[in-house]
């Protein structure tokens, strides 16, 4: 399995940062090919809502910048895993930011889709979505429940679904299995 | 007279739907007799630090955005995460603003933008703050084409909802469920709406502007691997 992870961790010094790089290790150490993006290391300037991608450049952002690497690498992987620490009872900006620039994957054609209007695919493949969280001091169970069902949203809109939102508080190794488990 | 910080999220700034919809709520609260609001656009970089330090000292703040990606765009999450000093103050035993939220979405569902609801909800118990409620509504990214007599009806609610903010100190749960428009389609509804997006003309918003571009004969382009075909 193809798998790419999305850091959303801004603090490189990080225990979490550390956990996603074992993690990183053990998943290969099961036969997967793992790419791990830094996002902080990134320049992603930020989707103002211009819809260029949809009505200029069809398929790619207007803007110069690297969030083509995301698009690129999350097409061509069988999970995007979406990991970040909890801060405020979400997912960090620096991710957010890097899924809002995501859009050019989608079509802007309207479609009905399992009761609601969504975009229309792009593509003939879409990853499977992924959530791992570092838990804060203050994170509870509600925060990851709504946190989950946002991303739930957002891998019904990218023509996938969230396999699965894992809490980063057991061993790499064990982790590394689930995650090949649920994907 | 009560005094509200009146925050933009749209990462269009000035010119959104998000702002749009904005000042009529800020027309609703200064006819309630709130104050004139203090009004910020955090996509600007002075404007961002300037709500930041004026988010402690507003009787209410008012923060409205589009649902993009299915939750708040990235730099209202920026500016959230900007508060967390806001949230050890609280624990200490300051006192934080009455939260307001304005959430619209593009797809005309309301059903889209109820999880980022709840997030806010939540994020108002974060900083122990009271919570005035959410307003929320689907088809904004409609409301620019619409001719400004269409959209008169939901100006007049999002006025009131502002009265009541001023007034009461929340939103009223009438009006909110009011304002939201379509919450789910019905079944009826889903093979309208199934059929209506066979039509060429419902996908005419996004052609027109592909042909203006000169882009319409790429619309299909897929960069980055194997097409969709239908």
């Amino acid at each position: 399995m193809r798998i790419t992870i999305l850091n959303g961790e801004p603090d490189p010094t990080s225990a979490f940062d550390a956990y996603q790089a074992l993690l990183a290790d053990r998943l290969q150490a099961l036969g997967h090919t793992v790419e791990k993006l830094d996002l902080r290391a990134l320049e992603i300037k930020g989707c103002s809502g211009c819809f260029g991608c949809w009505v200029k450049t069809p398929g790619e952002c207007i803007k110069r910048d690297e969030s083509a690497t995301i698009c690129r690498a999350a097409i061509s992987s069988d999970l995007l895993l979406l990991a970040s620490p909890m801060t405020m009872g979400f997912t960090t900006a620096l991710l957010k930011r890097a899924a809002d620039q995501m859009i050019p994957i989608l079509h802007p054609y309207f479609v009905v889709e399992g009761g609601e209007i969504h975009h229309r695919a792009r593509y003939a493949h879409y990853p499977k979505l992924g959530l791992l969280v570092g838990a804060g001091l203050d994170t509870d169970a509600e925060d990851i429940e709504i946190a989950t069902a946002m991303w739930r949203r957002m891998a019904r809109d990218m023509k996938s679904t969230l396999a699965f939102t894992a809490v980063a508080d057991r061993a790499a190794e064990e982790m590394a299995n689930e995650i090949a488990l649920a994907a | 007279m009560k005094s509200l910080l009146l925050l933009n999220g749209s990462p269009r700034g000035e010119r959104s739907n998000s702002m749009k919809m904005l000042s009529r709520v800020a027309e609703g609260w200064v006819r309630g007799g709130g104050a004139q609001p203090e009004l910020l656009h955090i996509v600007r970089r002075g404007q961002f630090q300037r709500a930041v330090e004026a988010f402690a000292a507003a009787d209410v703040v008012l923060l409205g955005m589009p649902l993009y990606t299915d939750a708040m765009p990235a730099i209202v999450m920026a500016y959230i995460e900007a508060l967390a000093p806001r949230v050890a103050a609280a624990r200490a035993g300051e006192c934080n603003p009455t939260l307001a939220f304005l959430v619209q979405g593009g797809f005309p569902e309301a059903a889209h933008s109820r999880p980022l609801e709840r997030y806010l909800a939540k994020l108002a118990v974060r900083l122990g703050a009271p919570y005035a409620g959410t307003i929320v509504r689907g088809g904004g990214e409609a409301l620019q084409a619409m001719p400004e007599q269409a959209n008169k009806k939901l100006w007049m609610r999002l006025t009131i909802l502002g009265e009541q903010l001023a007034r009461d100190g929340r939103f009223g749960p009438a009006e909110l469920k009011a304002v939201a428009g379509i919450e789910r389609f019905s079944r009826f509804g889903v093979l309208l709406a199934s059929l209506a997006c066979k039509v060429p003309a419902i996908q005419f918003y996004w052609d027109g502007m592909l042909k203006k571009n000169g882009a319409r004969g790429q619309r299909f382009a897929a960069p980055y691997g194997p097409a969709f075909e239908e």
